[in-house]
């Protein structure tokens, strides 16, 4: 290889560069169109079948949505603090350990007195 | 004795200089925890083929041959462990993710036409370029169809840069953004995506890319296979094992096959030394390719994106999205930005195997 010798003239390599980036955008757009599409379809398959179902097992819908998919919500005793902050001290332990929520069991969430120390919960 | 003299005699200074390259992959891998599943195997690697008379060299070449050379078997492989590791929820909740995916390949383009300037074949300038995928088996892969004459240095400078993604990255997000966009809070509104949708994912995006760019198939297909099998919810048992055992056995594999290239009189040259220098250029050129985007994405928007989360959308793939996240934090404490971060980082994964499929597509 010689240095700077170059192989290929620089307009043509300018054109694919445009023309590869272009590409992958509009196949990724393609792909998120999909994406949105196929939620839709899905969402309006189940809510068909819903439909035909007879309605038997009492389910709110808050808890529906609220829980992901694979992941048991548990009894997990909230002590002077609210859902969302539970929630995101769950996520952050879950991140940091490198466990799943779903293979995680909290038991409770206690907000602390500044006079409390230590603790391991 | 003799014969102890006469190997001791041929040890040549780029063997030596090998030897310390190994150990610095090694030290790298072990003291300073950078990509250790891959670059301690290539360290050991590169000693071991370049003793003298090395009677390693035979079997590591013979497993090049069947792992890589024929039909690409290990890169393959190892996606369909990548495929069943990936949760690619965060990105089907927000598919407009799919962008700074696709920004953040920038780098494989700007490469491909420094590399083409520098001199280089078109097959070896496109091989290069891949570097920027920030994705080893893509760039294993392109390199090898390609039949880059440099395919040792690619692997090394890939890997490399996707050990170092929390040392390139930080610095160039900082450049450029501005502290008030860094603390930029995302909402994270926590959708769900139902079953049906994950199964069927993987297999319509097979389809697509498949009749869109066929060259990618292999590379997309291996990859949704993989999340198939994770997804589908009846093959528990083999989605552990690929994600674990697969996964691991052929790292293994690669990596010491791998070295089977980094041969001193093929590997200290200063062709080796302007690749590593453009795979740097590439991570550098996807990282402003992300960022940028997601600022001309805020000239337009209501509710503001911090552009910090452009930045994953390189492959490297958790890696990215955790150096991002700790950005944020370090601005603001209360700056939760992972799950933002793993969508773009998940939809990197996609856009980088497309862009491998295009430049095969270009240039086979």
């Amino acid at each position: 290889m010689k240095l700077f010798e170059m192989k290929m003239p620089l307009s043509e390599a300018l054109a694919i560069a445009v023309i590869g980036i272009s590409v992958v955008i509009m196949i990724l757009a393609l792909i998120a169109v999909f994406i949105i599409l196929l939620s839709k379809a899905v969402r309006l398959v189940e809510g068909l079948v819903k439909k035909k179902v007879p309605a038997s097992p009492a389910v709110t819908p808050a808890a529906t949505q609220s829980v992901p998919e694979g992941i048991n919500s548990g009894d997990v005793e909230l002590i002077g603090t609210d859902e969302k902050t539970a929630a995101v001290i769950m996520a952050i332990v879950s991140e940091k350990c490198g466990i799943p929520l779903n293979r995680l069991s909290f038991k409770s969430v206690r907000l602390m007195d500044n006079d409390e120390k230590g603790g391991n919960k | 004795m003799e014969v102890l003299y006469e190997t001791l005699l041929d040890v040549t200074w780029s063997q030596v200089a090998m030897w310390a390259i190994g150990g610095l992959l090694i030290y790298l891998a072990i003291a300073k925890e950078m990509e250790p599943t891959l670059l301690l195997p290539m360290g050991f690697g590169a000693i071991l083929v370049n003793l003298p008379h090395s009677g390693a060299a035979g079997v590591i070449e013979h497993l090049f041959d069947i792992g890589i050379n024929g039909h690409e078997l290990f890169p393959l492989i190892l996606f369909i462990g990548i495929g069943a590791m990936i949760d690619f929820e965060p990105l089907l909740t927000n598919p407009k993710l799919m962008f700074f995916g696709a920004a953040a390949q920038f780098g494989i383009f700007f490469t491909l036409c420094a590399a083409s300037l520098l001199g280089f074949e078109i097959n070896d300038a496109a091989s290069i370029a891949i570097i920027g995928a920030a994705d080893g088996p893509t760039s294993i892969f392109v390199a090898q169809v390609l039949e880059s004459n440099y395919l040792a240095p690619i692997m090394v400078a890939a890997y490399s840069y996707m050990a170092l993604v929390p040392i390139v990255q930080p610095p160039i997000i900082k450049l450029c953004t501005t502290k008030k966009e860094r603390k930029i809070k995302m909402t994270y509104k926590g959708k769900t995506v139902s079953k049906r949708t994950k199964i069927l994912f993987p297999i319509i995006i097979t389809c697509i890319v498949g009749l869109v760019a066929p060259d990618a198939v292999a590379l997309i297909g291996f990859l949704m296979f993989g999340n198939l099998i994770r997804e589908c919810g009846v093959l528990n048992s083999l989605s552990e094992t690929a994600q674990k055992v697969l996964a691991n056995l052929i790292t293994i594999f690669l990596g010491i096959t791998i070295a089977s290239q980094m041969k001193a009189d093929e590997f200290i040259n200063k062709e080796t030394f302007i690749i590593i220098i453009l795979g740097l250029v590439a991570f550098v050129v996807d990282t402003f390719g992300g960022v940028m985007l997601a600022k001309i994405m805020n000239l337009f928007l209501k509710e503001k994106i911090n552009p910090m989360i452009g930045a994953a959308g390189i492959s490297a793939f958790p890696m990215s999205a955790r150096v991002v996240h700790k950005l944020g934090l370090e601005e603001d404490n209360q700056n939760f930005l992972l799950m933002h971060s793993i969508g773009v980082n998940v939809s990197g994964q996609v856009a980088s195997v497309i862009a491998g499929g295009l430049i095969l597509a270009f240039f086979r």
